[in-house]
C-alpha cells in the first residue's frame, strides 16, 4: 500500500515520534482554525476548539483507517467538534451573527463604498469584502462553503464529513452562492 | 431558441459539471443572451474570489498549548542526577561541618582501626577528612573575615550551608547547559 505524505506523518507520530506531529498541525493549523474561527466567530472560543481538536486527533490516531484519505477523516472530526459546539450554543452564535452584520455595514460604510462599485476597490479589499459576507451566511449554508473553498474539499468529501447526501450538498453550495450574490448585491457590489 | 438559463445550470456551468452536449448549449446560449451572461459573469466573479480564500493567521499559542496538554516537560535526566549528586554531597557535608568530624574522635578512632585492617580504606577516610578539614577551614576564615568588617558572627554552619547552596545552584544550572547542548547538536 502506497502511502500519502500525511499517512508518512501518521506512520511515524504512531512509532513516538514527536516532531511528527508538530509537522502535522503546522499543515493543519491554518485550515482547521480559519474552519473554526468562520464558523465560531470567536476568537477565544476557535483557539480552544483547536486545541480540544488536535489533541482529539492525537488521542484518537490509532484509530485511523490507513484506506482513507487523512485530510477528510481529520475534517469529518473537525465538523463534529463545531458543529456540536455550535448547536450546544445556538443563541451565542446567534447573537454573533447579528453583531457581524453590523460589522461588515460598518466595513462597508468605512471602506468599501465606491460610486462604481467593486471596480473602484482593490482586489484585495474585495475578497476580504466577500468572505465577510460568507461569515454572515447562516451556518448550514456556512459550513458547506467553508469546506468545499476554504478546505478545497469535492462535493463526495463534504457529503462523508457532513453525512448529507451528495445531491443535498450540491444544492446548497448552490443556494449559499445566490445568498451571497443576493447581499453582494443589496451591499451595491459587484454592479 | 433555448430558454434562459437558471443559476444552478450557470455555476453547473462554471463548475465544470456538465456533458458536453450540455457544455455547447449553455455556452451557445450565453453568446447571445445578455441577461445570462450578466448572470454568468457575476456568479464567475464570486467563485474565483471564493476559490482564493482569505485564512486568518492561527495564534501560537495553540501548538504550544497543544504541545504541553500531550507533552508535558519532565526534567532532564542529567538534571536530575546533577541535584541528587549534589544534595547528597550537601547533607554528608553538613552532617561533617555540624559534628566538626575532623576533630572528632570517633573519625579518628575510625582511621586508626581501619590503618591496621586496610590501607586503602585508610588512605580514603584521609584524603576525605583532609577535604573536609581544607573546607572546614576556609569556612572558618570566612566567618572571621564576616566578623571582624561586620561584627556579626554568623556561625560556620550557616556559612557552609549557603556556600552548598550556590554550589548546588551553580551545578544544577552548568549540568542543564551542558545538556541542551547535547540534546541541540543531536537534534
Amino acid at each position: 500500500m502506497v502511502l500519502d505524505d500525511d499517512q508518512v506523518l501518521i506512520k511515524k507520530i504512531l512509532e513516538g515520534k514527536k516532531s511528527s506531529f508538530e509537522e502535522l498541525m503546522k499543515k493543519y493549523n491554518k485550515k482547521i482554525f480559519g474552519f473554526i474561527f468562520r464558523m465560531v466567530r470567536d476568537e477565544e472560543i476557535a483557539i480552544e476548539l483547536t486545541q480540544d481538536f488536535f489533541i482529539k486527533i492525537f488521542k484518537i490516531l490509532a484509530k485511523y483507517n490507513f484506506e482513507y484519505k487523512f485530510s477528510t477523516w481529520a475534517y469529518r472530526i473537525c465538523y463534529n467538534l463545531v458543529i456540536d459546539y455550535v448547536r450546544k450554543n445556538q443563541a451565542y452564535i446567534d447573537s454573533l451573527d447579528d453583531d457581524s452584520v453590523s460589522q461588515k455595514q460598518m466595513l462597508k460604510s468605512e471602506n468599501y463604498v465606491a460610486e462604481d462599485g467593486f471596480d473602484k476597490l482593490a482586489k484585495e479589499e474585495l475578497k476580504e469584502y466577500i468572505w465577510e459576507v460568507v461569515d454572515t451566511i447562516p451556518v448550514k449554508y456556512r459550513e458547506l462553503i467553508l469546506l468545499r473553498y476554504l478546505q478545497g474539499l469535492k462535493y463526495d468529501e463534504i457529503a462523508s464529513i457532513t453525512e448529507l447526501p451528495v445531491g443535498t450538498v450540491k444544492n446548497r453550495i448552490f443556494k449559499a452562492k445566490e445568498i451571497l450574490k443576493t447581499e453582494i448585491e443589496n451591499d451595491g457590489m459587484f454592479k | 431558441m433555448m430558454e434562459c438559463l437558471n443559476n444552478e445550470k450557470i455555476q453547473e456551468y462554471i463548475n465544470g459539471e456538465l456533458t458536453t452536449v450540455e457544455n455547447a448549449m449553455v455556452r451557445d446560449h450565453l453568446i447571445i443572451c445578455k441577461k445570462c451572461r450578466f448572470e454568468y459573469e457575476y456568479y464567475e466573479r464570486l467563485e474565483k474570489y471564493l476559490e482564493d480564500p482569505v485564512y486568518i493567521k492561527p495564534p501560537e499559542v495553540i501548538e504550544r498549548n497543544v504541545l504541553k496538554a500531550l507533552f508535558p516537560r519532565i526534567p532532564a535526566l542529567s538534571s536530575v542526577l546533577a541535584l541528587i549528586a549534589a544534595s547528597f554531597t550537601l547533607i554528608i557535608t553538613w552532617i561533617y561541618i555540624y559534628f566538626d568530624f575532623a576533630n572528632n574522635s570517633i573519625i579518628q578512632a575510625l582511621q586508626i582501626t581501619s590503618s591496621k585492617t586496610s590501607n586503602f580504606i585508610a588512605s580514603v577516610i584521609k584524603i576525605i577528612s583532609t577535604i573536609f578539614s581544607a573546607v572546614y577551614a576556609i569556612f572558618k576564615i570566612i566567618n572571621a573575615f564576616i566578623d571582624a568588617v561586620f561584627k556579626v558572627n554568623i556561625g560556620v554552619e550557616i556559612i557552609g550551608l549557603l556556600t552548598f547552596m550556590m554550589f548546588i545552584s551553580f551545578f544544577y544550572l552548568i549540568s542543564r547547559i551542558i545538556f541542551k547542548k547535547i540534546k541541540g547538536a543531536n537534534a
